[in-house]
């Protein structure tokens, strides 16, 4: 009897544990804890609260190989860039050697947000001499030819001679034309660092009446011609630009080029309303779910079901308790995982109690009863879930995003149903078996 | 309680069965499993239009992007919906498309916009594969050693076998798209199916242990009713709940949980309907050849495969000798029988 009261003390502090880890009713302010309104810690995926996932991968050039330092080189200019967004919580991770995956909960244009990470973004100053390229223009590769735009569509030779890149930037910024022409038009002011200023002093004030012209990622964006010696390392390009287009620029330009190409391999986004609905949905159709269960168990057991039923709740709080603390995500296909393991649970009570109830019709004695019936359904409870067990694990290692939150909620959910089917409502109905409460327990018989 | 003679009638069970797998099967093979985006790469576009549209204008405002053979779907309780799916297109063909239905209908708010390129469709399909083969394995080998007899193995494998064939035709006969989560369903049909057929079967075999004399498709019969209760009120349990995601848990989710919801009627059925007879069936058939040639103790070689002792020994008929051997943990059991 010791040994179970133990138990239920041990039950009540996990379960308030559990409280305090999934929803986090009390703060801690100044050491000293605060009530305050609780609120699920479980992270939602990217299907449930909206967002984008994007798969880029490198592409090689003839100068650069994508290796591994490539790739973070190329992971930390999108991280900056991203930071300019003002994503929430973005994830960025390296997938193999050459794969980046990155994920933007909430975000709202994802398909700026996509120009903006997709881009290589190499900013080049070139010397064109006295030809001045229409915007539209675009180098081959190899930079010795260049196909002008439509109506033309001709491919001139033309070598890239180029002056300085954006590499030599200190800042960029979207700023508007104060000129005498052009006044309001939107540009992109920059300023170089100090032996950039000084190259682009040295070139401008040597090549007055030429043209030098602004070439990003192989695209003519501008052609101006030098009018006078630029000093002191500030500039602006003009040409073409809406407020959006030439902030979008300036970001790109003050996190600097990646020093590979990357291309968008794969990309899924959920608009927020859609996974606002999937959310409210799902819960909804979840908590139906696990009402009529509850009802269910109450009305076949009776009694021992509400022990059934409470060591349901019990499991419940501690899969969101397990999900939050190690920081798991809830996915869609995740609450469908929740609702099976909430199966899973009351399966095993089920098999428990359908073999007490026949022990007890063969004359047992309720304690007999119980203890056979703990014994007998012990084996077959664990091979069920075991087998499952077995399937969410090779979905976690081989899956992706909300598999992966499937698999996860199954996992953690078979483990936990385990536990407080088999050793909550054990202990529940030990406590309870004596007089004048077990003729209760009858278990229907 | 009235008895219900499932094993003397277990034909119309094999012939139900036949009657849903022989056209799941033909399906399969003339048409294919209907794949989706995330195994043979492209574009998903759920957009909800400012106003109802019929499927020929939708398609028209794709005719100008060369997508006259992109697949549209609209869901008749959500009109406003619609569902493209096209071969993969870049990010500024995607926009474009997005804002020439904004024009046409009065605005499109993008519900969900996927692109799956060529190479990543073709990984995720090695995968899938991959997951649905080393799942599959893994769930055979424990449930094999778990019951360390091949009869009661291979009667749980030919279920499990059974349940993903209905669940992968009924996908086929029903043109349904598989995508990614379709491994997680068929992983977790497996993994209810066997949840099933062991609690079955672990009774069967418990009650081979208890007594002699009973012959053996009584035996499984008794047992299985004796479990039936438990077996449907988990399946029906499962089922309520999987009904309750399907019509209230959104679109998104519908595909996923029909197949779950097909793998737990066909799980809760093939237990009792294919897993049972099959052993059944084969038991019969060892007996027979047994009794064929009549000299006793003949060459062991001659008897099927490694026989499972507690199956065996009542298989044999040999009351005497089954009996004690049965030994110390039979006696006792058989001191807490039920009437």
């Amino acid at each position: 009897m010791r040994l179970r009261s133990l138990w239920l003390v041990l039950i009540v502090l996990l379960a308030l544990a559990a409280v305090q880890l999934a929803a986090a009713p009390v703060a801690w302010r100044n050491r000293r804890p605060v009530l305050q309104r609780p609120r699920l810690q479980v992270s939602l995926g990217l299907d449930l609260q909206g967002g984008s996932h994007i798969v880029l991968e490198a592409k090689d050039t003839p100068a650069v190989k994508a290796t591994a330092e490539a790739v973070d080189g190329a992971m930390e200019i999108i991280r900056s860039r991203i930071d300019e967004l003002g994503v929430v919580e973005p994830t960025i991770q390296r997938q193999g050697e050459r794969r980046i995956i990155v994920e933007l909960p909430g975000v709202e244009d994802p398909q700026q947000a996509i120009r903006l990470i997709g881009k290589t973004a190499l900013l080049e100053f070139v010397n064109t001499g006295t030809v001045s390229l229409p915007a539209g223009s675009t180098w081959n590769a190899a930079g010795t030819a260049v196909t002008l735009p439509a109506p033309e569509r001709r491919t001139v030779p033309l070598k890239k001679e180029v002056v300085v890149t954006g590499a030599d930037l200190a800042d960029a910024r979207a700023a508007f034309e104060q000129g005498q022409v052009n006044t309001g038009e939107p540009i992109v002011a920059f300023r170089f660092k100090g032996a950039g200023a000084k190259k682009f002093e040295e070139f401008t004030g040597s090549h007055v009446g030429q043209y030098l012209t602004i070439v990003l990622d192989n695209d003519v964006i501008s052609s101006p011609v030098i009018r006078d010696r630029i000093a002191g390392g500030s500039g602006q390009i003009s040409g073409n630009f809406t407020l959006e287009s030439a902030r979008e620029l300036a970001v790109l330009l003050r996190a600097g080029a990646l020093p590979i190409p990357v291309e968008v391999v794969e990309r899924r986004t959920v608009g927020p309303s859609l996974g606002r609905d999937s959310l409210d949905l799902s819960l909804r159709a979840g908590s139906i779910a696990v009402v009529l269960i509850v009802v269910f168990m109450l009305i076949q057991y009776r009694f021992p079901g509400i022990l059934a039923d409470l060591a349901l709740l019990l499991y419940a709080l501690f899969l969101f308790a397990t999900l939050a603390g190690l920081n798991a995500t809830m996915t869609l296909p995740g609450i469908a995982a929740f609702v099976i393991s909430v199966g899973m649970a009351i399966d095993a009570n089920v098999l428990i109690f359908e073999r007490i109830k026949e022990e007890l019709r063969a004359g047992k004695t309720l304690r007999a009863g119980i203890q056979a019936g703990w014994d007998r359904a012990w084996g077959a409870i664990l091979d069920s879930n075991v087998t499952t067990l077995v399937g969410a694990a090779v979905l976690f290692v081989l899956g992706t995003g909300p598999i992966k939150g499937f698999a996860t909620t199954l996992f953690l959910g078979v483990l936990i149903s385990m536990f407080t089917a088999i050793v909550v409502t054990r202990v529940l109905v030990d406590a309870l078996a004596r007089p004048p409460i077990d003729r209760f327990l009858r278990f229907g018989v | 309680m009235r008895t219900w003679d499932i094993i003397g009638n277990r034909r119309w069970g094999y012939l139900l069965s036949l009657l849903v797998i022989i056209p799941g099967v033909i399906a399969l093979l003339v048409w294919h499993i209907n794949l989706g985006i995330d195994f043979t790469g492209g574009t998903l576009l759920n957009l909800r239009l400012g106003r109802e549209a019929s499927l020929e204008q939708v398609r028209a405002v794709l005719q100008p992007f060369g997508l006259e053979d992109a697949v549209i779907q609209k869901s008749p309780d959500r009109p406003r919906e619609v569902l493209i799916r096209s071969r993969p297109l870049d990010e500024e063909r995607t926009a474009a498309l997005e804002a020439a239905y904004a024009r046409q209908f009065g605005g499109a708010e993008v519900l969900r916009a996927e692109r799956v390129g060529p190479t990543i469709g073709r990984e995720l399909r090695q995968k899938a594969v991959q997951a649905v083969i080393i799942g599959l394995i893994l769930q055979v080998v424990y449930i094999t050693w778990r019951f360390r007899s091949i009869r009661f193995a291979i009667s749980a494998d030919i279920a499990l076998i059974h349940d993903l064939l209905v669940v992968v035709g009924l996908f086929a006969l029903l043109r349904k798209e598989v995508d990614s989560s379709f491994v997680a369903v068929l992983l977790t049909v497996v993994g209810y199916s066997i949840n099933d057929t062991v609690v079955i079967l672990d009774r069967i075999r418990e009650n081979v242990n208890l007594r002699l004399r009973e012959p053996f498709g009584r035996l499984v019969n008794r047992s299985m009713l004796e479990v039936l209760v438990r077996s449907l009120t988990t399946g029906f349990g499962a089922i309520v709940a999987l009904i309750i995601l399907y019509f209230f848990g959104g679109p998104t989710l519908r595909d996923f949980v029909f197949g779950l919801g097909v793998g737990v009627v066909t799980g809760t059925y093939s237990s009792i309907f294919v897993a049972s007879p099959v052993l059944v069936e084969w038991h019969n058939w060892s007996e027979r050849r047994q009794r064929r040639p009549v000299t006793a103790g003949t060459a062991p070689a001659d008897v099927p495969a490694p026989e499972p002792a507690a199956v065996g020994r009542s298989a044999a008929g040999g009351a005497a000798s089954g009996g004690g051997a049965a030994g110390g943990s039979g006696g006792r059991r058989r001191n807490r029988r039920r009437r």
